[in-house]
């Protein structure tokens, strides 16, 4: 078995020799770390593993998220996979997709600088500034489209001289999105509707009473969709 | 071709009226803008600090994003956008310290080179008054106007650079005359009205509105013009104030500039915002 | 506070010499703000002149709406409007506001235009 390439990293400002090519969170339990919190589907969906880096030679802090992230030579690392924020509550039903609601929840948008931090940190690539600034001027949808891909992980709010929680703003965003703007699937209320009226009930009432053989046939006959 | 165009972000909710007789009476005088593409606020305040220079970072962003399309120049008609981005533009291209810190922290080349430009320039010095008398119809004949330009437009002198003497503009009062009503002069018209201390110190900005709107009725003014949505706000929704405490109280429609342009090109009042109006001014323009 | 030589960082953060005011008043009698004022902008002058740091504790330097019609009058040329916000700036980054968030009716807040924020964020707020 040909020698195993390893590559020094400093995690918390400590050097630890790892394999080369694992991720980050390979490297931090290999150095002996176990995770309780800051870990999740290590699949890179569910923003539990933030985390901020710099590479020898280069003054840009930069991010990723560790279960996607690999280890490279050199590198300066710290998880950060919570940041403090506040997140406002409401009830949905009861908003309106406007500047008001936005105002009302997180007045803090209208701080914004316009220094770009958070777009340079976040690890999903959302122009999270631009969504921000949709936010500011009441433009729901373009804040929830924006954001769509948003995995909630905070270093956008780590990074906010305006301590604006930019996640929870597009949330609440793509929620009044969600529930207030897109339009109503008509089809989708009609059959509802339909099956609460009974029109089915004959239909389903027949399949329960047949036998599995029956069933079995009416499964293998039924029509394909191409 | 069309002019990069900022429109701000009170334009795309308080101030609707303004973006969208901006936009109608620009483009009925054969003038295209063209919104940039991505932008954020400006900052609104330019700061006074003179080692903040984060306070200029987003006007900075701005002015560089305008420089990267053809026409070289962009145009605002929100007086604190036009001032902030105004000044900030001032201090890139006359401050050697301020344009290495904005352009190296933007990752950008940018000397300055962006001309900011109010619609009130352009209807002066690109479309003409003289030219813009032959369009109009004459429904604002006979009423008086009273042109409000605020701290905005015209301060500091040597940075904006707004019109020839900056205690005295008259640009509007030229357009008003352009468009067939009456200007009439009257001397709160670059006084402040209280600004953001409507946040703060409401009741100093009900002193200044008050100050304001008796200045301009003396004068006999029925409509006072503004490119200000902030001076509109206070002028316009303090007046409701006010009349629920004093009964007595004459209100006074505060208009965009824009709008009461677009009532003399004929421009189908349903593009003119007016419906946001606290005080409607739909009687006096019908009338 | 930042009190130890207080007037030689208010010269450094506006770059006005206060020193050159020559007490004519000419800017109390311009201000927007005066109305709520304890003391004028003239008087602020000289309190910094005086090295007074009371100055930094004036409700008078939060009145002012940054509308330059002070440092358009001067006529000692002072640009007094960046005098008064270097007074706030001080303060500010101390943490001292005047405007604070939480603070706002909410009738206030959702009807005004949001520059009336962002403005009186960056001028009245930490």
């Amino acid at each position: 078995m040909p020698e195993e390439k390893m590559v020094n990293i400093y995690i918390m400002n400590k050097q630890y020799e790892v394999p080369a090519g694992v991720t980050i969170m390979k490297a931090m339990e290999f150095a002996g770390y176990q995770f309780v919190r800051g870990c999740g589907c290590r699949g890179g969906f569910c923003g539990a593993c933030g985390t901020v880096y710099r590479k020898p030679g280069d003054f840009r802090l930069r991010s990723g998220l560790a279960c996607q992230l690999q280890a490279e030579e050199g590198m300066y690392l710290a998880q950060i996979p919570f940041y403090p924020a506040n997140r406002s509550t409401y009830d949905l039903q009861e908003l309106t997709p406007e500047l008001s609601t936005i105002l009302t929840h997180y007045p803090e948008v209208t701080r914004c600088l316009g220094c770009n931090q958070c777009t340079k940190i976040c690890p999903q690539g959302l122009d999270v500034m631009d969504y921000i600034a949709a936010a500011q001027r009441g433009d729901v949808e373009k804040a929830a489209h924006m954001s769509f891909d948003c995995i909630m992980c905070g270093l956008c709010v780590s990074r906010c001289p305006a301590e604006i929680v930019h996640y929870n703003v597009g949330i609440l965003c793509r929620r009044l999105y969600g529930r207030h703007i897109i339009p109503k699937a008509e089809h989708l209320a009609k059959r509802v509707e339909e099956i609460k009226s009974g029109k089915f009930d004959g239909e389903l009432n027949d399949l329960m009473g047949k036998s599995q053989e029956e069933l079995t046939k009416i499964y293998d006959d039924r029509d394909m969709e191409q | 071709m069309a002019i990069p165009y900022f429109p701000g972000c009170t334009l795309k909710t308080k101030a609707t009226g303004l973006d969208d007789s901006t936009r109608a009476t620009l483009a009925a005088l054969g003038l295209e803008v063209a919104e940039l593409p991505e932008w954020t606020c400006c900052g609104t305040v330019y700061p006074l600090a003179q080692d903040n220079y984060m306070g200029k970072v987003a006007a900075a962003r701005i002015l560089i994003n305008a420089s990267k399309e053809d026409d070289g120049r962009l145009v605002t008609v929100c007086s604190f956008c036009y001032n902030v981005l105004k000044r900030v533009n001032h201090a890139i291209k006359n401050d050697e310290e301020t344009r290495t810190k904005l352009t190296q922290f933007l990752e950008e080349e940018y000397a300055g080179e962006t001309k900011l430009v109010h619609p009130l320039e352009l209807l002066r010095d690109d479309v003409g008054f003289d030219t813009l008398q032959k369009k109009v119809n004459n429904k604002l004949k006979g009423i008086k106007v009273a042109s409000y330009y605020g701290c905005m437009l015209s301060r500091p002198a040597a940075e904006m650079q707004f019109d020839e003497e900056s205690e005295n503009p008259t640009v509007m009062e030229d357009l008003v005359s352009a468009m067939g009503a009456e200007a009439v002069d009257f001397k709160y018209k670059t006084t402040c009205c209280g600004s953001y201390q409507v946040m703060k110190t409401y009741d100093l900005v009900v002193k200044k509105v008050r100050e304001i709107l008796e200045g301009a009725k003396a004068k006999g003014a029925q409509v006072i013009i503004t490119s200000c949505p902030l001076c509109q706000f206070n002028l316009d929704w303090i007046q409701e104030k006010i009349a629920e405490e004093d009964s007595s109280f004459d209100k006074i429609p505060v208009l965009y500039f824009t709008q009461l342009l677009g009532v003399a090109l004929d421009v189908p009042v349903e593009k003119l915002g007016l419906e946001k109006n606290y005080v409607d001014p739909k009687p006096l323009l019908q009338g | 506070m930042v009190k130890d030589g207080f007037t030689s960082k208010i010269k450094e953060i506006s770059e006005q010499n206060p020193n050159l005011c020559m007490q004519c008043g000419t800017c109390s009698a311009s201000c927007t703000g005066i109305g709520a004022m304890e003391e004028l902008p003239r008087q602020v002058m000289r309190l910094l002149q005086l090295g007074k740091d009371k100055v930094l504790e004036s409700p008078s330097i939060w009145m002012c709406t940054t509308c330059l019609t002070c440092t358009a009058r001067c006529p000692r040329g002072i640009d007094i409007a960046r005098v008064m916000e270097a007074l706030r700036v001080v303060n500010l980054r101390q943490g001292n506001e005047v405007l604070v968030l939480e603070d706002i009716p909410l009738e206030l807040l959702t009807e005004v235009p949001q520059m009336a924020l962002t403005s009186g964020f960056r001028k009245l707020s930490a």
